[in-house]
């Protein structure tokens, strides 16, 4: 019981970045998911600037800098793109809020619940996106189940490799 | 209430964000005519800021790696291909210098067909300046197939004009920033161009759809479409020129939402993926190069030479047929040129009298065309003179062999 304890205070333990990396690791994330499709034509089912989202919303198991960080990428990631800016940033406003609330419950360590989440999270952010368009908006817009599939698991198999390395960037006291 | 407000703060912070996020939505969305919801195509001024922020900071970092990728690229297929350059270089010399003539005649023959077109009334949109510029990044998303290229305002890009390679039209410039512009691809689905294919002249609406796939939409049903049929810009959407090869026909796919109509999908004729260099069109006007002008002027100095040639070949024929003989008398009416003299100048009277007539000839009476005249002792007399003579003019032939013919005939 008490190694129990010692793991979940590990586990609710916030992680530090210096703020070098909050800055340039979204933007390298921006980057990145604007180079890949050049490279991967249409292939490049992943979503990096989300899984960055999900990365420190759960690494800082803050909601509130979590949502705010979704925000900003979200919004980015939009006004990179010709679409409506504020779809893809409510859909990772959530999304942030949510991986940083479970955050603080679970032990997000475990490879297998990183793998999870991060599907679960892009399915729901795909869910989001396709809602806030054809629902909210009403704006004609055709897309593939198996396509957000394919991103999510893209999303998940990033992660696995992402998280470790980005691990790696945290402040050690 | 401030209890409530820092228990609940997550929330609180979270739903402020939502609604304002939303806000922004809505102020995109325009209800059109047709009752239907669009974004509008014009970004507000705080939209438009929100974009200028993200390509400032997500640009640079960007073009720096295509650039280290392109420059790395570039230093080992120089490297490799060096071989053979020399020689290479100096055949296409030749071809540079071959085609600029080629290419001077076209522009001639552009220009005549330009003032015959507008005597005509009819406007057409041809070509006549672009700006290359390179790809550098893309919007990222599945869904949002938009690009980056390095030229922007300040290289005289504007909004709305068209982007192509050499292969075929590749979309239009959607967004300009000083020194960047995004560009919509064609397979985009917000995207749209008239097309019309190349051999049943059939026209329809360009769009992309949810696969990043291109299709025809808006075409009735009709079997004489066939894949493989070329699919070419029609050239009434006043972005791209008419023409110009956007892909070939893959296969033809009733419409799911409407009955008597088809949806065409294409092929791409650009790599719509694996974009490196593509040329923005910056004018129709018809405006020509340093260049282009000093090849017409050669084009036009060498036609010069070919004329002078003609003229003096000319000017040679024309004194042969001075000191020839010919059909025209200065001196006479046209009715009594020689050209148009009709009659016989020496006809044949009468055939002459045997001398001693066997029973094979004919006896003289008997003849009817050109009986023979004889005398009162029944001697053949000389034929008859010329109904019309007219006198031998100085430098002028005789009519022709007639004479000589009859005489012939006559002394036989």
């Amino acid at each position: 019981m008490s190694v129990l304890g010692a793991n979940l205070r590990r586990d609710l333990e916030i992680h530090r970045y210096p703020v070098l990396v909050y800055a340039l690791v979204p933007v390298a994330s921006l980057v990145l998911q604007a180079w890949l499709p050049r490279v991967l034509g249409r292939y490049a089912w992943v979503d990096l600037p989300l899984v960055v989202t999900v990365y420190f919303a759960l690494g800082r198991r803050s909601p509130i800098q979590g949502t705010i960080m979704g925000a900003v990428i979200g919004l980015f990631e939009d006004a990179l793109s010709q679409r409506a800016i504020g779809v893809n940033g409510i859909a990772k406003t959530v999304v942030g809020f949510l991986a940083a609330s479970v955050g603080i419950r679970i032990d997000v360590e475990n490879h297998l619940i990183r793998l999870f989440l991060n599907f679960l999270l892009s399915l729901l952010s795909s869910a989001i996106c396709i809602f806030i368009y054809r629902v909210l908006l009403g704006l004609q817009y055709d897309w593939q189940w198996f396509t957000e599939l394919f991103i999510a698991i893209g999303n998940s198999v990033v992660a696995i490799i992402l998280f470790p390395l980005l691990d790696r960037l945290q402040m050690r006291e | 209430m401030e209890s409530l407000f820092v228990r609940y703060r997550n929330l609180v912070v979270l739903l402020v964000l939502l609604v304002a996020q939303m806000i922004g939505l809505a102020t995109q969305v325009r209800h059109s005519a047709e009752g239907r919801n669009t974004l509008d195509p014009r970004d507000q001024s705080g939209v438009r800021l929100i974009r200028l922020w993200a390509n400032a900071v997500v640009s640079p970092p960007e073009e720096a790696v295509h650039f280290a990728r392109m420059g790395a690229i570039d230093l080992w297929q120089n490297y490799v291909d060096l071989q053979g350059v020399r020689q290479q270089n100096a055949e296409l010399e030749k071809t540079i210098g071959r085609l600029r003539l080629e290419q001077a005649e076209l522009l001639q023959d552009a220009e005549q067909g330009q003032r015959l077109q507008a005597l005509l009334g009819f406007q057409e949109h041809y070509i006549y300046k672009t700006v290359a510029a390179q790809v550098y990044g893309s919007g990222g998303s599945a869904q949002s197939h938009v690009f980056y290229i390095d030229k922007g305002s300040a290289d005289g890009l504007r909004r709305d004009m068209a982007v192509v390679t050499a292969n075929g039209i590749v979309g239009k410039v959607r967004d300009v920033f000083p020194r960047s512009a995004q560009v919509l691809a064609i397979n985009d689905q917000t995207s749209g161009a008239g097309v019309i294919l190349a051999t049943t002249r059939i026209r329809g609406i360009l769009r992309g759809n949810a696969n990043g796939q291109l299709e025809v939409v808006g075409v009735l049903a009709d079997e004489r479409i066939k894949p493989g049929e070329k699919v070419l810009t029609a050239g009434g959407d006043l972005i791209f020129p008419r023409g110009l090869p956007v892909g070939e026909v893959a296969k033809v796919v009733p419409d799911p939402e409407r009955d008597a109509f088809i949806d065409i999908m294409v092929e791409p004729a650009a790599h719509l993926d694996r974009l490196d260099e593509v040329l923005v069109i910056t004018s129709m006007e018809p405006r020509f190069s340093q260049q282009e002008k000093q090849d017409e002027a050669t084009s036009e100095a060498l036609e010069g030479a070919q004329a002078a040639a003609i003229e003096q070949q000319q000017k040679a024929a024309q004194i042969n047929a001075e000191r020839l003989p010919n059909l025209i008398v200065p001196n006479l009416p046209p009715e009594q040129q020689p050209i148009n003299e009709s009659s016989n100048p020496a006809p044949m009277a009468q055939p002459p009298q045997p001398l001693h007539p066997d029973v094979f000839s004919p006896p003289a009476g008997t003849m009817e065309t050109g009986a023979p005249a004889v005398d009162e002792e029944g001697r053949p007399i000389a034929p008859a003179a010329p109904k019309k003579s007219t006198p031998p003019a100085v430098g002028a032939a005789a009519p022709r062999s007639q004479p000589k013919s009859s005489k012939q005939r006559r002394n036989p």
